[in-house]
């Protein structure tokens, strides 16, 4: 097996184990024990699959390199309101419906392009919903105005920037991005009040 | 108590007893100690050993269960702290949990706590300016409180002596109304705020932006070092405990001092029921503690008592402290115990952009947090419809701009961008508050705590003066960005409650009048002689400036001052 189906297979094993029922022996299983939402296997594959799609694996880690679908699931289970955390379970069912219907496979079954395209299609309508929001909310007089009724339902994309969040979260605060890519450092030793800094320095 | 023999009265037996081992206790603590006072030192939580109780102090972002974030069960239970901003999940242990602690507010309050050894001095922001006569004459000028029985030249030495031992960093920047101290290299202001700094010099009379003097070893003297501290690693996660003793807390500084000379004790998991007021005797001769895990009630004696116990439970001690001498409270024959309470008005803040210096940025952490400007309200003589004024804090920031826009290869680009974007900056408000008789705390007279000491009530609320001021800050803050040529200002004003500022104050007044204060100018209970009050409950008005600083100072005033009392004989 290569470096990656061994990563995959592991995280499918701690994820599974949080799922299996208290009388589970398994070791791993606290790492993602969830205490208020109740997810499925297929489930937890599902915001894997989405997890991937927001940070692919590409020349460097990926979502499910980092575990990062296992954090969206330990956040929502910690660190949401309980209306929140069924939003989040009723828009991951529309989520996988909605895959059904646009295309006629599982979210799983799609090509990566076709990922993509869905993501950014859910992204683009609860953008020009915000857009529409706060203009209306510039506009005194205005009566509050209906959004009207998109391809997503509002708990697909609350569920969906519930994922995107927090798998960004998790990315920018795990130890390789913080060792790799933006290096945090815990104890700077220094502070340069006047460092010269060029505009468009290379990446 | 009837079993207890002469041997084990005589243990606990002191020279001095100190209430509260936090900002203002630890100093009296060291101050005894170190002159040999045989000195019990009283703490209601836990111990927290220097570095060692420090648990996340080390670890990385990514170490963090929830990358810093505290779970919902943890927020939603606790409505209060919660909205502190340094609670969470690197620092939530050092917080009293609002279940832990009730108190009653029959005003809104956020009562934020820290319950250990070193109290909220692990916890604080670190800013320490000087207060001047501008603040200690203010009540006289404008006609409020009562006047402060002492002036600037009372307490400007004991400044100094606190200040080189706690360490302050800052510059000798000459201006009155915010006097100069014994300073260790100021963390200078970078390119905006000095930007912002030399444009407000040139357009504005009597308006100042300065380095924030900080408690914070830019450049440690011998005597940090002797204290086991080194220089500050610009680490900026202070509120973790800082294992290098980088900034000043009791932690790392007086309470380990008092404790190597040998004299002090240290007693945690000790609540302080109430002092001990002897009527043949006409003083206090001791304190009831109850031991916070036994339950045991246990009085201890001393010839001085010093009570620190953090301002607003150390007006509760005092209110529960009854005797037929003292029926409402100790040293409380003018009624005024428990009233006059006040705070700082946090509640406005303004943000903007400047879209230059784009050449320059800056490199690591800088624990002052930026700069600092005096008040310039009201300074000199009165020029607006409110009473005095407020100081500001300014900051400047550059960071990277990265979109969350989009999925893929093209997000993890954006995320890991290095490119800056334009300068941000901001200021916050940092108003002085009236102290009103109206602005009380009481006793509850049928709920008590678990230890059986009555719950507080607050009863503190803001009033149209600081509605006015909060309205000119928001005036004055963006007309100066506006002529600095700042872009995109957004001002905001919140509705918080008092106690967020965590600089309650007030309660057990100095003055010089018994009839309307509780103590003399000696931070001395009028009636009382050998009870002395020097935390926050002491201020008989709360300036604009960071007060921890003026604590400290008061505190090594007044414990060289009964030092002096008892070697004459005054106190027994």
């Amino acid at each position: 097996m290569d470096r990656r189906t061994v990563i995959k297979n592991l995280a499918l094993i701690i994820g599974g184990a949080a799922l299996l029922p208290a009388c589970s022996q398994d070791k791993a299983k606290s790492k993602v024990a969830l205490k208020n939402i109740d997810i499925t296997a297929d489930q937890e594959q599902l915001i894997g699959d989405v997890a991937e799609t927001i940070i692919p694996k590409t020349t460097t880690p990926g979502a499910k390199d980092l575990l990062l679908h296992l954090f969206v699931l330990k956040m929502v289970d910690d660190c949401y309101k309980k209306d929140d955390q069924q939003v989040f379970v009723t828009g991951m069912g529309h989520f996988a419906d909605q895959s059904q219907k646009l295309y006629s496979k599982t979210f799983d079954q799609l090509d990566t392009k076709t990922r993509e395209a869905f993501l950014l299609d859910i992204e683009k309508e609860g953008k020009a919903e915000e857009e529409a929001a706060r203009k209306n909310s510039d506009k005194k007089d205005a009566a509050p105005a209906t959004p009207p009724a998109g391809k997503y339902s509002p708990e697909l994309k609350k569920f969906y920037s519930i994922v995107k969040r927090q798998t960004i979260n998790g990315y920018t605060n795990s130890k390789y991005f913080m060792t790799k890519e933006v290096v945090y450092e815990l104890v700077p030793g220094r502070y340069n009040a006047h460092f010269p800094y060029k505009q468009k320095q290379a990446v | 108590m009837a079993n207890l023999n002469i041997d084990s009265v005589k243990e606990r037996t002191f020279d001095a007893i100190v209430i509260g081992s936090g900002m203002s206790g630890g100093w009296a603590a060291k101050e005894f100690a170190d002159k040999g006072l045989k000195t019990l030192i009283l703490e209601r939580g836990r111990d927290v050993k220097h570095i060692k109780d420090y648990p996340t102090t080390n670890m990385y972002p990514w170490e963090f269960e929830h990358r810093g974030e505290l779970p919902m069960a943890v927020q939603e239970a606790n409505p209060i702290v919660n909205r502190c901003y340094a609670f969470g999940e690197s620092a939530a242990h050092f917080f009293v949990k609002d279940a832990e602690h009730p108190y009653i507010q029959d005003k809104p309050f956020d009562w934020i706590r820290g319950y250990q050894v070193g109290g909220k001095s692990l916890l604080w922001a670190r800013q320490t300016q000087r207060w001047s006569d501008f603040d200690f004459e203010g009540p006289a000028r404008d006609g409020f409180a009562v006047d402060w029985p002492i002036r600037y030249k009372d307490i400007a030495p004991w400044y100094s002596y606190v200040e080189k031992f706690a360490g302050i960093s800052g510059n000798r920047d000459g201006i009155p109304e915010l006097p100069d101290g014994e300073f260790l290299p100021a963390f200078p202001l970078n390119t905006v705020e000095e930007y912002f700094s030399k444009h407000v010099k040139n357009n504005y009379k009597n308006r100042y932006v300065i380095s924030a003097r900080c408690a914070h070893l830019s450049t440690p003297n011998q005597i940090h070092l002797d204290q086991g501290r080194v220089q500050c690693q610009r680490r900026t996660i202070c509120e973790r405990g800082c294992p290098f003793g980088g900034y000043f807390s009791a932690n790392a500084t007086t309470i380990p001092w008092a404790l190597k000379s040998g004299h002090a004790t240290l007693r945690p998991f000790s609540v302080v029921e109430s002092i001990i007021y002897d009527d043949k005797l006409g003083k206090a001769t001791g304190v009831r503690v109850i031991d916070t895990n036994t339950k045991e009630a246990i009085d201890y004696y001393a010839k001085v008592i010093f009570v620190n116990a953090a301002a607003l439970n150390t007006n509760l001690i005092l209110l529960n402290s009854k005797s037929h001498r003292f029926p409402n409270g100790l040293g409380n024959d003018s009624g005024v115990l428990g009233k006059y309470v006040a705070f700082h008005n946090y509640s406005a803040h303004i943000g903007a952009e400047y879209d230059g210096a784009k050449e320059w940025t800056t490199d690591g952490r800088n624990p002052a947090g930026g700069g600092y400007i005096p008040r310039f309200r009201n300074v000199y003589k009165q020029e607006t419809d409110f009473l005095r004024g407020y100081a500001s804090g300014f900051g400047a920031y550059r960071s990277p701009q990265r979109s969350w826009d989009g999925v893929g290869s093209s997000l993890k680009d954006n995320l890991a961008n290095k490119e800056l974007g334009p300068w941000h900056v901001g200021s916050h408000m940092m108003g002085e508050t009236i102290p009103k008789e109206s602005n009380f705390v009481s006793l509850d007279d049928k709920q008590k705590d678990a230890w059986g000491v009555p719950l507080l009530k607050m009863n503190i609320d803001y009033d149209d003066n600081d509605e006015k001021m909060k309205k000119d800050y928001v005036e004055q803050l963006t007309e100066m960005f506006t002529s600095a040529g700042f872009t995109n200002i957004k001002a905001s004003t919140d509705k918080r409650a008092p106690g967020l500022d965590i600089h309650e104050m007030g309660g057990a007044r100095m003055g010089n009048d018994p009839k309307t204060s509780i103590l003399n100018k000696w931070n001395q209970v009028h009636s009382v002689k050998n009870v002395f009050v020097t935390d926050g409950a002491s201020m008989t008005s709360t300036s604009c400036q960071n007060p921890s600083l003026t604590y400290m100072a008061f505190t090594a005033r007044a414990a060289d001052y009964a030092m002096s009392e008892m070697k004459k004989g005054n106190l027994s």
